[in-house]
């Protein structure tokens, strides 16, 4: 008989502790699976959020814009500019942005206006798939925009209607006009949702008296496994003179969040596991115990220490393995259910932001291969430590004592 | 009562009181400075009144000339229409006591000012909405002094120093004017307001008098914001009635669409 044969066959002879043993390993490798699953949900929300919603992968403003938002400080030839982006490798996307009013009925509502290209924008983000209702601009529209979410329950309109916006213009004159809501954004940044009216640049430049320039130009690179970093650097070559920054940098808080994700989730799984290491520790050594004559006995018969060694590890791997199906069939379905439905906390927490960037009340998992596998990996951890103790107390026991025990 | 209460009194015509709280009830200098005031404000102030001006704006990056047409009634009710240029013709501010209504030709909306465009810019002016609306408060809010009086520059002159009440709730760490006294008439020269900080933050100079109605009053006021070098508004009157007949109804939303 091998060792796998002796190892399955001894971890059965004590059903209950077996039972017991595998069912705490599975149940916190399952829970694992779902709050990793939970966990990367929330990351992939924030880096879609930042990066494909808003901020893309670098940002080009005119020095000094980003401290004040002032109108008139735009970079020049944004044109030029982006075609010269274009040709190093990036997608380019110029952006206008403004301040003002908005209103419809009696309602009205400080508003930010945001004019793109409608054509290159869709290269840097992936702002026009994220609606919640209705459809995204068209370059050919100068009468649609595309709203927030709270900016539409508090105008109180929804596709098809009708907003006034007022702003001052470049001129210094009173901006004004009649747009049509062709479009409700999904919750992307509390600034978005709240305030936020995105019509064409074209729209924009209309409306502002604002001919030429941009306020910011956002790069995505075509190659995104090309570093950040040396991207940043081709952009600062082309870009003269304005300021590039790469998300990370305008987006501090959220990159520090993402760069501790790792740190925390393996905090999360040493403070899980330890309780269990426990357990599986306390099975493996009353297993031991309980058969220390029968040691004594196998090693009598030729056993080397090696082998008894090897025997005690190949029993808690078993159970390892079987706690492993465990977790699978405890994490997997309930982290598809919270990635398929979402948990909806819209009765204790309605949604709110953090960093900026908001957050739905309905949680959703990301199931990934690594929030699925780190646990799996951690169970087989676990199960090796509790077994080091015992399987070294069995393998060098005097096999003369160790038979008159019984 | 101070000049840009005034200034705004004449530019939207609101023909506010001056607030019996200006001046501390103390029986020293802040009494006598509380009765000069009044009595400037009472310069200003009438049932009614209508006036034509014109507005220049210089900012660093436009320069652009408006023609108004304004009229007010007691205390809160005031109405003001643009008339030149072409492109804004038409358009016109209603304020009723603290609110502020903007009616826009182009798309025939009236639409109410939300408090977060109080501070914005006033016809893209270097007045904002919420000196439309706050000023007449201010008086309240501010407790004065003269802090010098005797001739000067050839001119008999007062400077006044206001500073915020303890419990006021106000922008303005300080307020200082200047006046000239000219037989009877008060007449406002200078007025500087002070950040929290108490760093110059605009400066309002009155210019030209001028009779109106009956009445000596300054037809220029040029604003200038102490951190934006070379910009200013101006304001220029050229004519001005008080105690002219209006209906309360003349000051309403529908009243905004009249062209």
């Amino acid at each position: 008989m091998n060792i796998a044969m002796f190892a399955l066959r001894n971890a059965g002879r004590n059903k209950l502790r077996s039972a017991v043993t595998v069912g705490a390993m599975g149940l916190a490798g399952g829970i694992m699976i779902l709050y990793g699953s939970l966990m990367d949900g929330v990351m992939t929300t924030m880096i879609r959020n930042v990066v494909d919603m808003e901020v893309g992968d670098i940002q080009i403003h005119r020095k000094g814009y980003r401290d004040d938002m002032d109108f008139y400080k735009s970079a020049p030839d944004t044109e030029g500019l982006a075609r010269k982006l274009e040709a190093q490798g990036f997608y380019a996307s110029p952006r206008l942005f403004g301040y003002g009013l908005s209103a419809a009925g009696s309602a009205s509502s400080g508003v930010f206006l945001k004019g793109i290209d409608v054509g290159r924008e869709k290269m840097v983000s992936k702002l026009h798939n994220h609606l919640l209702s209705g459809s995204w601009l068209d370059s050919r529209d100068m009468k649609g925009v595309v709203i927030g979410k709270k900016l539409a329950r508090t105008l109180g309109v929804a596709v098809g209607g009708e907003i006034v916006v007022v702003s001052q213009a470049g001129d210094g004159s009173m901006a004004n006009d009649l747009y049509i809501v062709r479009g409700v954004l999904k919750s992307v940044s509390e600034s978005m949702d709240r305030s936020g009216v995105i019509m064409t640049d074209a729209a924009f430049r209309e409306l502002m008296v604002f001919p030429e320039g941009a306020h910011e130009i956002t790069l995505k690179r075509r190659d995104q496994s090309e570093l950040l970093a040396v991207a940043a650097g081709r952009a600062v070559a082309v870009a003269n003179g304005l300021e590039v920054k790469t998300w990370r940098e305008l987006r501090p808080v959220i990159a520090r969040v993402f760069d501790l994700w790792d740190v925390s989730m393996l905090f999360m799984l040493v403070i899980t596991y330890s309780a269990i290491t426990l357990v599986t520790f306390n099975a493996s050594l009353m297993s031991v115990f309980e058969r220390i004559p029968e040691f004594g006995m196998m090693k009598a018969l030729g056993f080397t220490p090696g082998r008894v060694l090897q025997l005690v590890f190949a029993e808690t791997l078993t159970l390892a393995v079987a706690a492993c199906v465990v977790a699978l069939a405890v994490g997997l379905p309930t982290a598809y259910y919270s990635q398929v439905y979402g948990i909806d906390l819209s009765h204790v927490w309605p949604g709110g932001s953090f960093g900026g960037v908001a957050f739905d009340p309905v949680w959703r998992s990301q199931i990934t291969l690594k929030s699925t596998v780190t646990p799996l990996f951690f169970i087989f951890v676990v199960a090796l430590l509790s077994a080091l103790y015992p399987g070294v107390k069995a393998a060098l026991i005097n096999p003369v004592a160790a038979m008159r025990l019984r | 009562m101070n000049a840009i209460s005034t200034a705004i009194a004449l530019l939207l015509l609101t023909a506010f009181t001056a607030g019996p709280g200006l001046a501390a009830e103390k029986p020293d200098g802040t009494a006598r400075a509380k009765e000069i005031l009044n009595k400037v404000d009472d310069m200003w102030r009438g049932k009614s009144s209508r006036a034509i001006l014109t507005m220049k704006v210089q900012t660093a990056n436009y320069t652009r000339a408006m023609s108004l047409e304004g009229w007010s009634k007691g205390k809160g009710m005031s109405l003001v229409r643009v008339t030149y240029p072409l492109k804004e013709k038409g358009t016109a501010t209603l304020k009723t006591g603290p609110v502020i209504y903007t009616y826009l030709p182009k798309t025939d909306k009236t639409i109410r000012l939300t408090s977060g465009m109080m501070s914005g810019s006033w016809m893209g002016s270097h007045l904002t909405n919420d000196d439309l609306v706050k000023e007449s408060r201010l008086t309240e809010d501010f407790t004065a002094v003269v802090t010098f009086e005797g001739q000067r520059d050839g001119a008999y002159a007062m400077d006044f120093s206001l500073t915020p009440k303890p419990d006021s709730a106000v922008v303005w760490g300080k307020i200082t004017m200047t006046l000239h006294v000219e037989g009877n008439d008060y007449l406002p020269v200078t007025e500087v307001f002070y950040d929290e900080e108490l760093k110059p933050a605009r400066t309002i100079v009155f210019m030209d008098i001028k009779t109106f109605a009956g009445r000596r009053l300054p037809a220029v006021m040029k604003v200038t914001p102490a951190d934006k070098p070379g910009e200013f508004t101006e304001l220029v009157y050229q004519s001005l009635d008080f105690e002219i007949p209006l209906d309360d109804s003349f000051f309403s939303i529908s009243q905004l669409r009249r062209d």
